[in-house]
């Protein structure tokens, strides 16, 4: 019986020291596999060069929303990227940076990343792991330099500890920096909205819906294309030049002349929760961009071709696309506590969008 | 085999924060850095010998930065061939490590792409505030591309070679570069080329 105990016990301490011995000299993160929703084409990211983990998702989740990125430790990537607006600058036309001031854009929605080919309005960054580094050097967003940033995060013990755990290896790099911020927003997936479940078949539409779901595939379906309710093109939809921002979006990027005043087609997933709308923000209701589509326009030659002649849309045609439009949300992604701030939880304190 | 980037401006050594004269201007030279890649030799059959790809930032500056060392058969060679600037393939294939990292500020963050050749300083004839100049070249796509082969022949094969990189071609190179009307390139498009076509003649190997 005596015997027995002492067994037992060098037993345990046995499997202490092992797994201690595992846990603290083996680098082994948890993979985690992207799911792809059923009927969505091949994710374009390419996973192999930055394989998910649940290590290199929580590093990439710390990043988002740590205010040390910037300058003056005020502006993370979650103050311009809201997760209750789908991650885009929801109430303000123009996103805010450091120091009072203000970017020429509104930070569009973050999901369905790992589909996009470039990003940014006008598609000037030709990587996902690149786009932080657009953000964190701006002077007008978060205004720090790189070599700051990283310095910063060297110092601090648990974001040590925490690179060691995803990349098994503390020395903080630009690359694994860029590649944990990746990690975390190619987990932004948006695929269950309404609409996704009455794909599936497990759900119905009522009737304006069903009515809004065919103007939408008569009327809007060529440039916000099923299932990403985008075609990734760039296009010029007849929005006159603001003056004082003087933004012609793609040409900046490509010096076509043909290409001005083209900007990337916006998903349509979670528009209802997304205000204000366009690249600056100029539309603060839903309604206004159907006023614009039918009425307020400024079509010239480079405005595409399918809305030469505007995009005439009777009241009855623009209260069932409205409908339509709120089967896109998809309140389990606007409310999923994995994509929050670390420890805090989700924000419910979103204010009352009253423009739609 | 040691290659050996000497930076000059016309006939003096460039040494940051020194000036130098450029008809009858007179400019302070602030920043001087370029990226070399694709190093190889060519043989006296014509046959080229590939060294592995690596990238190297030449800066100023720093004077570690302009020694290059690498091992190559041996033989007779005729010529070196290397790229000025960062390939294609590189500028697409998100953040890079090492002498390519973004951090050396040699990356345009909103606009993908590596800037090739940077050239920064002040210039009594600019008239932008402190009277600077900045031309920051780069852009990698069909017309806009900055990178250059560069082909420079041997006369003497030795351990050690000299290029010689001339800043001053920069402005008095086929394309005439003013700094008072054209202080700034910030953007890949018709003026980094004219001054790529400009720099692409900078190199010379030095006689002994």
């Amino acid at each position: 019986m005596k015997y027995q105990k002492t067994i037992g016990v060098i037993i345990i301490i046995g499997v202490i020291c092992c797994s201690w011995i595992a846990g603290s000299n083996y680098f082994k993160p948890t993979p985690v596999k992207f799911l792809v929703p059923k009927g969505w084409p091949e994710p374009l990211y390419d996973f192999k060069s930055n394989p998910l983990t649940k290590e290199g998702i929580e590093l990439g989740r710390q990043l988002f929303y740590d205010t040390r990125l910037s300058k003056d430790g005020t502006i993370s990537c979650g103050t311009c990227h809201q997760q209750f607006g789908g991650f885009n600058t929801y109430d303000h036309s123009l996103s805010h940076g450091y120091n009072n001031s203000l970017t020429t854009r509104n930070a569009p929605g973050l999901f369905n990343l790992a589909w996009h080919k470039e990003f940014m309005w006008d598609g000037g960054i030709s990587h996902l792991d690149l786009q932080p580094l657009a953000p964190i050097t701006a002077e007008n967003e978060m205004a720090e330099s790189l070599q700051n940033v990283i310095t910063k995060l060297q110092a601090e013990k648990e974001y040590r500890r925490l690179f060691k755990a995803a990349f098994g290896d503390e020395k903080i790099s630009t690359q694994k920096l860029t590649k944990a911020i990746s990690q975390f927003v190619l987990t932004l997936v948006s695929s269950n909205s309404k609409y996704d479940r009455v794909m599936r078949g497990v759900d119905t539409f009522i009737l304006p819906e069903k009515l809004g779901y065919k103007i939408f595939k008569k009327k809007c379906v060529s440039c916000h294309t099923e299932p990403m309710f985008t075609d990734f093109s760039y296009r010029n939809i007849g929005m006159p030049l603001d003056p004082f921002l003087k933004d012609v979006g793609r040409m900046k990027i490509t010096n076509e002349p043909s290409d001005s005043l083209k900007f990337k087609v916006p998903s349509l997933r979670n528009v209802m929760r997304s205000f204000p709308y366009g690249h600056d923000g100029r539309f603060f209701s839903v309604m206004t961009v159907m006023e614009h589509y039918r009425k307020n326009m400024v079509p010239d030659p480079r405005t595409d071709p399918l809305l030469q002649n505007r995009l005439p849309l009777s009241n009855f045609e623009i209260g069932q696309l409205t409908a339509f439009l709120h089967t896109l949300t998809d309140s389990s992604f606007l409310r999923n506590p994995n994509f929050a701030a670390p420890g805090k939880g989700v924000s419910t304190t979103a204010p009352v969008d009253i423009h739609n | 085999m040691t290659l050996h980037f000497q930076n000059q401006f016309g006939n003096e050594i460039l040494v940051p924060e020194q000036s130098y004269l450029l008809n009858g201007d007179t400019l302070t030279i602030h920043r001087f850095k370029y990226y070399i890649s694709h190093i190889q030799l060519i043989d006296e059959q014509g046959k080229k010998v590939k060294l592995p790809v690596q990238y190297y930032l030449i800066d100023a500056a720093d004077s570690n930065s302009s020694m290059i060392q690498f091992n190559i058969p041996v033989g007779k060679y005729q010529s070196i061939q290397f790229l000025l600037g960062v390939d294609s393939t590189r500028n697409l294939s998100g953040v890079q490590s090492g002498e390519l990292d973004p951090l050396h500020g040699m990356f345009w963050t909103w606009n993908s792409g590596y800037i090739m050749a940077k050239l920064e300083g002040s210039a009594t004839s600019s008239q932008i505030a402190g009277k600077q100049f900045t031309y920051h070249i780069g852009g990698f796509r069909g017309n806009n591309n900055t990178t250059r082969v560069i082909t420079l022949p041997f006369y003497v094969i030795d351990k050690c070679i000299t290029i010689v990189a001339d800043a001053k071609k920069w402005f008095d190179g086929p394309n005439e570069l003013s700094i008072s009307k054209e202080p700034i390139c910030h953007s890949p498009g018709a003026l980094a080329v004219r001054i790529a076509n400009n720099y692409a003649y900078m190199f010379s190997i030095l006689s002994k």
